[in-house]
């Protein structure tokens, strides 16, 4: 009995992880009458895997190469150098065949406008060959989890953004697809909605094994959301990580004090050593080496301030964005 | 090439004929406008020149031109309509290929411009007793030769806008209209000026129109002139296949999401 479990463990052990995507050494150079008449370095020679069921997410400033990463991974964009495989196919060479398997959605893409939204999905649900009547119960389920399906016979033109946004997720996943790529799904959407949107993706990753790739500019929803995250800056990958390691790379941390007595003494206190303070009411949020706290309170107990309240928020995945952007 | 595929293509462009009227008023508005003003003008002509036989040579031109000007619009237009609608990414990020794409379109331009034609024709015999049918089996290909016309037309001018974008867009509409005179579809190439007709020779629709005129007035055809125009034909369709491709090509290392 023994001899069969440690066989079983060894054998989860030994199970390799399987790639759903993997790009290498992928170039992105624009020729000169895309970018004002010089050739433009949009993404270089990057290279990440995307494991099966994994959620990664691309990250970077304005510019950074991720819309370009992401279209060159849907063929709507040539890459320059580079190869992109989807499991063991070569995307250059089995487009079709794997683009069955591959769906996006973005806040910045529409829909036909002079069609309803049935028909829109109508038409991409038959694209991607399901049968009408698998693609109306999918529809009804997917729209009605996105609150949109009293809007399935509106014409897209009369959607909200919001609207437009949710129908384009329900796109996304009717074909119940093997890698979605997701750009900045939730950025015209309204909080409570947008929360939604993330459990949906989460389900949908539990529920389907579904690897997705995912941007955005919220990078409290890339720490709930995503296993990993690839940071771009100026079309290179500068790192790659969890969002908590990557947040625990940052050293700093921000000291909230409530202070009793010497609010001004404390600012000017923090900014005399080169410390970023910021007033706020009766509050003061001073950004500061971890290390440096407990001798930094000390120093302010011997200055005779005083404070009611404190505060220490631990490095996120914000302040890891703001360290690596320009 | 997949079935299906095709089908979703297929729907994509048939399901704003239910309430587009740009849409509608290319297929049946203008066509019908065109075949009152011309039907009028030549029956002036007719009576005027004492040559009655004119207003069958004007109408059948007129429906023959609306034959490359269907099949033509359904390329060019098409793919204007998809980059107005900020729907090529979409498109082209599905399983869709480029050569599905071009047989859709091919389709979609058939089948419209047969609907145009079934709508012109019945008009014409009723309101000016002309019966396109009388030309016989010429009229097979007489109609075959312009759609073939306007397809290359068609993927030339979408090359051109697939490529450059939407600022070159009215290529769309001037492109097949600079086809007009030098076709020679209302007029004999004998009316056009002599320095104007080499560039008639290398349009393969001088020699349908010039073949249906012929036949019309003096009962017969030379069948070499209508080789002479397949043959040019499909010289012209495969140049513009591979055109468009190039075209194609070319704008996806510029990224299609340019247009958006």
């Amino acid at each position: 009995m023994h001899r069969i479990i440690h066989l079983s463990l060894h054998f989860l052990y030994t199970i390799p992880i399987m790639n759903a995507i993997t790009v290498d050494k992928l170039q992105k150079i624009y020729p000169p009458e895309r970018k004002g008449g010089q050739l433009f370095t949009a993404v270089n020679k990057i290279s990440f895997t995307l494991h099966e069921g994994e959620i990664l997410g691309l990250l970077g400033p304005n510019g950074a190469g991720k819309s370009t990463t992401i279209s060159m991974l849907l063929g709507v964009l040539t890459p320059t150098t580079g190869t992109i495989r989807y499991g063991k196919l070569d995307f250059s060479r089995h487009r079709s065949e794997i683009l069955q398997n591959v769906t996006f959605a973005s806040t910045y893409i529409s829909m036909p406008w002079r069609l309803t939204v049935m028909e829109n999905l109508t038409v991409y649900g038959m694209m991607y060959g399901l049968s009408r009547a698998e693609f109306v119960r999918r529809a009804k389920k997917f729209l009605g989890f996105f609150d949109v399906w009293s809007q399935r016979n509106k014409m897209t033109r009369q959607l909200s953004a919001g609207q437009v946004t949710r129908v384009m997720l329900a796109k996304a996943f009717i074909p119940h697809p093997k890698v979605v790529l997701l750009d900045e799904p939730t950025a015209s959407l309204d909080p409570d909605i947008a929360h939604e949107v993330r459990r949906f993706v989460l389900e949908q990753q539990r529920a389907y094994q579904t690897s997705i790739i995912y941007t955005s500019h919220n990078m409290d929803e890339v720490t709930e959301v995503c296993d990993r995250v690839v940071f771009l800056r100026r079309g290179k990958i500068i790192a790659m990580d969890t969002p908590d390691n990557l947040a625990a790379s940052i050293s700093t941390a921000r000291v909230r004090l409530q202070v009793k007595d010497g609010l001004k003494r404390t600012h000017r206190f923090a900014r005399e050593r080169g410390m970023e303070a910021k007033l706020e009411g009766r509050e003061i949020e001073i950004v500061i080496d971890e290390h440096e706290i407990a001798s930094f309170l000390n120093q302010l107990a011997k200055e005779n301030i005083s404070y009611t309240q404190i505060s220490i928020a631990k490095p996120t995945l914000e302040d890891y964005f703001l360290s690596q952007s320009d | 090439m997949k079935l299906y595929r095709l089908y979703a293509f297929s729907l994509r462009h048939l399901y704003p004929l239910k309430r587009d009227f740009d849409l509608l008023s290319d297929m049946i508005y203008w066509p019908i406008i065109d075949v009152l003003l011309w039907g009028i003008t030549s029956r002036w002509l007719g009576e005027a020149s004492g040559l009655t036989a004119i207003i069958a040579t004007i109408l059948t031109g007129l429906i023959l031109w609306n034959v490359i000007w269907r099949s033509q619009s359904e390329i060019s237009r098409n793919l204007i309509d998809e980059i107005w609608n900020n729907n090529l990414v979409n498109l082209f990020s599905t399983p869709l290929t480029l050569a599905e794409w071009i047989t859709g379109v091919l389709v979609l331009s058939v089948g419209k411009t047969i609907f145009t034609i079934s709508l012109l024709t019945p008009i014409v015999l009723l309101l000016y007793s002309v019966n396109i049918f009388m030309i016989g089996w010429w009229l097979i290909p007489f109609f075959v030769g312009a759609v073939m016309t306007g397809w290359w037309v068609g993927f030339i001018s979408a090359g051109i806008v697939i490529r450059y974008g939407p600022k070159v867009q009215t290529v769309v509409w001037t492109l097949p209209g600079i086809l007009l005179p030098f076709s020679v579809v209302y007029f004999p190439l004998a009316m056009l000026p002599t320095f104007l007709h080499p560039i008639s020779y290398l349009i393969p629709t001088t020699y349908i129109f010039e073949s249906m005129r012929q036949l019309l007035l003096n009962g017969f055809v030379d069948p070499p002139l209508i080789v002479l125009s397949f043959a040019l034909n499909i010289i012209y369709l495969i140049l513009a296949l591979a055109w468009f491709r190039a075209s194609f090509r070319a704008s996806l290392s510029l990224g299609l999401g340019r247009f958006n």
